[in-house]
């Protein structure tokens, strides 16, 4: 049963970016193209040929393989409400971020590995951006932990249960977090506009400039299955014990489809921030989590 | 364990000809190596720390489940008695000092070759390897203090020499000189520390130690013994020494020195950790603050910096950080009687101990490849060098990954449980006042990992990415395979820990429960942490065959399809050059704009004049200053210049004013007894 939430994300993962597309054009009042798009174009690349660049070595060739795989290997350790990931294990959270990492290194040290400067300073800003992010995470995580009193996704997980004003306003602002993280991490607005056309503004785009192909293919899907990662951790915020699977499904699907809104929505009404404020915001985050934390130190009756 | 003690115990006379041996091994090695030749000498020094490896391993393995093996000489009156102690700290600690010195003469020989005609500079060499090693195996298992100090300035200067090798270059006789100088204000503050305790305790036995610690309070000889301990270690703002020893000594010894020397801090701060029994929650939360401190300020530099040894020598600073990390969480567990917190605290301490002599080694050793083959350790003179020195470059990956804490290897393993410990300290820390410490830390180690990720990949990058930035005299090739065997050997062993850490992490708990003092350990409280690392260890596992699988479907499909090859995309321009491509620095740039008031940057230009038409070529100069050598050590050092300037007329450089002035002093003396003031 444990595979439940896998399979979840996987579905999840093939609408996602089709629902912030359609947003996106129904808010721009376009047409826009379907729903499927996204995935369309995704199997195109899968079945092209690669150009790949002369100053480049295996590193280039392995590295989307590596972020994919990165990718996978989080996603098993996202639990659905009562049921735990195919992973889980105590500290599992502090493998879902390394396991992240490992595929952002890859990733970064790949578009290093075109020589080119475009594709360098993108990878520059991938890897400021990233590790910004990182504090706010652990402390959320940290925060859960003392509230709850373990330390696994799953169990942390299972056992928040909401029950005053605090707590409630704990899910929301944790919710908010990942919400904020799922699109840093995804290089999206208002931090990254992965519809830009000039390459010197581009955090995420410019470094899979050279990618083409499977390789392509495999990027781009991580990124939706990234979205729906995200989008689950955020929905077991609302799937709290003692539901059954006939309220807990329609919950993940619910919450998903709003998170997928809320990213068009952003999408469409944002500009993209100035590079020098990106941290500035980035940062923002991490204090949202301390208070997240505060607020945790209230409930238990520490302060 | 009552039945094992029989098989653990060596007899007095093995155990004494034991060390006779190791000994005679030194002394042996110190008269023949001048004599031999040339190419012999470096193939005797490895015969000579392989004796000495082996004799002390065997000893160090027999001790390593619990059972110290215990000996006492006597060393006249001076001295009193001398303990030689091997117990769990000390076998782990010479474990590792072997393996890495092992990896050290092994490199060291292939390192050396280019060097070899200097034949007596590299006799000196490697009698001082030897003794170097000699040295710091007697540190780990002396136990009482004069004899302690002794082994500690002679495993110092060793190094010091070791590190001075190219001793006609100015700057790496600098680098010596202000090694020295540092090791020896450590060595005023341990033995100040020492002989505190010889004058309450009556015995500069160790033991002493931990009977003047329970009816003093514990605080300012602890602070002493911090500190001394601590410069070798390189805890900030004690770390000066070693951005500038380590890029100045030959790689195999900045390999050596990084991987174990610093760790022999580590080891005298474990060992005086041990006898702590009182203000442990005190002490353990200012360690952790400054550990955490000194990881962020470590990894802060070296993203910034461009030569490769010196960012190796800041990330050294920022792995002591977390290896303190793991003693300051061991503490507070001790103080609050958290056995869980206590033994995760103090095994990943451990263990990250070991993971960072791995590590470092392997990655001061391929430094030491690129620097042979290209004679810069400037990143940004390099680039590209995958494709002519693959190996190197694939090790180096491999280092850089383990450095950055990566699954699956043995860096996530203890960085795993000091987040562990952590989290740990949050849930269970006993109100707000340590849920809210650890909470900081574990953001600030989350951010310290972050910024080695940067660091790390914009080295690897740099140096083995892209196209060559300069046109090199002599194409770099792979390096030997003499070379390349000491670093797959450290290889294996980083990839077995990081897969199957639990027999590593299971002797490291074993000793850590011994560091418990009078605490002692249910047996109940052991057997939970195991399975979560062992877990840890299948789940890296799992990563890489999932990644094989990827990767595998991957070219099977792309295999089919046409695959063309063409110049990097260069958005339109058509001319691009290899000048061209986003360096070291720029890849920071942003990052340490950020962080501006702590990495500050000095440039050196002269605008472009609006008169001037015709520009002509210019320079541009950009360097990074170390925050406290320029802020505090400094201004410091000036003031005592200039101070010192004052009494110059005495050290003029005449023979016979110095006669004058022993003169003098004897005239004094005699005066002084004269009217009996002595």
């Amino acid at each position: 049963m444990s595979i439940v939430s896998f399979l979840l994300i996987i579905f999840t993962s093939l609408f996602f970016t089709g629902i912030v597309i359609r947003t996106k054009s129904i808010f721009s009042g376009r047409k826009g193209p379907g729903f499927f798009q996204p995935l369309k174009d995704i199997r195109r690349l899968f079945r092209k040929g690669a150009v790949y660049s002369k100053t480049t070595s295996f590193i280039f060739q392995i590295a989307p393989s590596i972020y994919f795989a990165s990718v996978l290997m989080a996603i098993f350790m996202v639990p659905f409400g009562n049921q735990p990931g195919i992973i889980s294990f105590q500290g599992d959270f502090i493998f879902f971020a390394y396991a992240l990492a490992l595929g952002k290194f890859f990733i970064i040290i790949s578009a290093l590995d075109t020589g080119s400067s475009f594709e360098g300073m993108g990878a520059s800003r991938e890897a400021l951006y990233s590790l910004l992010v990182e504090p706010a995470f652990f402390i959320l995580m940290g925060s859960f932990a003392l509230l709850t009193g373990h330390t696994s996704f799953y169990e942390i997980f299972g056992s928040l249960h909401f029950g005053s004003y605090i707590s409630y306003g704990e899910g929301t602002l944790a919710a908010i977090v990942l919400v904020f993280i799922a699109l840093i991490e995804n290089s999206r607005m208002p931090v990254d506009d992965p519809k830009t056309h000039l390459e010197l503004t581009m955090v995420h785009e410019v470094m899979i400039l050279d990618n083409s192909g499977f390789d392509l293919g495999l990027i781009l899907y991580s990124t939706n299955l990234k979205f729906a990662m995200y989008g689950a951790l955020i929905a077991n915020f609302f799937l709290t014990p003692g539901y059954e699977w006939y309220y807990s499904l329609p919950i993940f699907i619910g919450v998903q489809i709003v998170f997928a809104v809320i990213v068009g929505t952003v999408e469409s009404f944002m500009a993209r921030f100035r590079m020098n404020h990106n941290p500035q915001y980035i940062f923002m985050l991490t204090s949202i989590s301390l208070l997240i934390f505060i607020g945790v130190l209230i409930l238990k009756k520490f302060v | 364990m009552d039945m094992n003690i029989e098989y653990f115990n060596l007899p007095f006379t093995t155990l004494t000809g034991l060390y006779t041996g190791i000994i005679l091994t030194a002394i042996f090695s110190v008269i023949f190596l001048p004599f031999l030749r040339k190419e012999w000498k470096g193939y005797t020094a490895l015969l000579a720390v392989f004796i000495n490896a082996a004799i002390s391993s065997f000893i160090a393995i027999h001790a390593l489940p619990g059972e110290s093996v215990e000996q006492t000489y006597y060393g006249g009156n001076v001295f009193g008695n001398i303990p030689v102690c091997v117990d769990g700290l000390s076998a782990w600690f010479i474990l590792i000092i072997n393996f890495t010195c092992l990896t050290g003469v092994l490199y060291g020989i292939g390192y050396m070759k280019s060097y070899e005609e200097q034949k007596r500079n590299s006799s000196l060499h490697w009698i001082l390897f030897v003794l170097f090693h000699l040295s710091m195996l007697a540190v780990c298992v002396l136990q009482n203090g004069l004899a302690f100090l002794i082994a500690w300035e002679l495993m110092s200067i060793t190094s010091m020499l070791l590190v001075i090798f190219e001793h006609y270059r100015a700057e790496t006789l600098k680098a010596g000189i202000n090694y020295l100088v540092q090791m020896h204000i450590g060595v005023a503050f341990l033995s100040i520390a020492f002989i505190w305790v010889y004058f309450s305790e009556g015995s500069f036995d160790f033991a002493g130690i931990a009977a003047f610690f329970i009816h003093q309070r514990p605080v300012w000889p602890f602070f002493l013994f911090f500190i001394g301990f601590g410069i070798k270690a390189g805890f900030i703002p004690l770390h000066t020494w070693l951005p500038h020893a380590h890029p100045a000594a030959p790689s195999h010894v900045s390999g050596v020195m990084s991987g174990v020397i610093v760790k022999m801090g580590i080891y005298g701060i474990l060992r005086m950790v041990l006898y702590l029994n009182t203000d442990l929650i005190r002490i353990g939360e200012s360690i952790l603050i400054l550990s955490v401190l000194t990881a962020f300020y470590g990894i802060l530099n070296a993203a910034v910096h461009r030569d490769v040894k010196r960012m190796l020598a800041y990330c050294t600073i920022e792995n002591i950080g977390i290896i303190g990390m793991g003693i300051g969480i061991g503490l507070i567990g001790k103080g609050i009687h958290n056995q869980y917190l206590m033994l995760i605290g103090f095994a990943g301490a451990l263990l990250h101990a070991l993971n960072h002599s791995l590590y470092k080694s392997l990655l001061f050793f391929t430094a030491g490849n690129i620097y042979q083959q290209t004679h810069t350790r400037d990143m940004e003179q390099l680039g590209g060098l995958i494709k002519k020195m693959p190996v190197t470059a694939l090790l180096f990956l491999c280092g850089a990954l383990a450095i950055g804490g990566l699954p699956p290897f043995n860096g996530f393993v203890s960085e795993f449980l000091i987040y562990s410990g952590l989290i740990e300290g949050i849930r269970f820390g006993g109100g707000a006042q340590f849920s809210s410490v650890m909470v900081l830390c574990i953001a600030a180690l989350a951010i310290v990992g972050g910024i080695s990720i940067l660091t790390f990949s914009k080295t690897f990058g740099t140096v083995f990415l892209g196209s060559p930035r300069v046109v090199l005299t002599h194409q770099p090739k792979e390096v030997s395979l003499a070379m390349q065997i000491p670093l797959y050997l450290i290889l294996f062993i980083m990839v077995m820990i990081g897969i199957f850490p639990g027999i590593f992490f299971d002797t490291a708990l074993s000793i850590a429960s011994q560091m418990s003092g009078t605490i002692s350990v249910l047996p109940e409280v052991m057997p939970g942490i195991s399975p979560v690392i062992v877990t840890v260890g299948r789940v890296s596992l799992l990563l890489v065959l999932l990644i094989a699988i990827t990767y595998f479907v991957r070219t099977k499909i792309s295999s089919a399809r046409t695959i063309t090859v063409q110049p990097t995309w260069g958005c339109g321009y058509v001319a691009p050059n290899s000048r061209m491509q986003y360096t070291s620095k720029s890849f920071s740039k942003t990052f340490a704009k950020l962080f501006s008031y702590i990495t500050t940057e000095k440039k050196k230009y002269f605008e472009i004049a609006g008169s001037k038409i015709f520009p002509l070529p210019r320079n541009f100069q950009s360097h990074y200053h170390e925050f406290f050598e320029k802020n505090f050590i400094g201004p410091v050092n000036n003031r005592i210049f200039a101070f010192m300037n004052y009494f110059m007329f005495i050290n003029n450089g005449n023979l016979q004013m110095y006669v004058l002035y022993g003169f003098f002093f004897i005239v004094i003396l005699l005066v002084a007894t004269f009217f009996n003031l002595l």
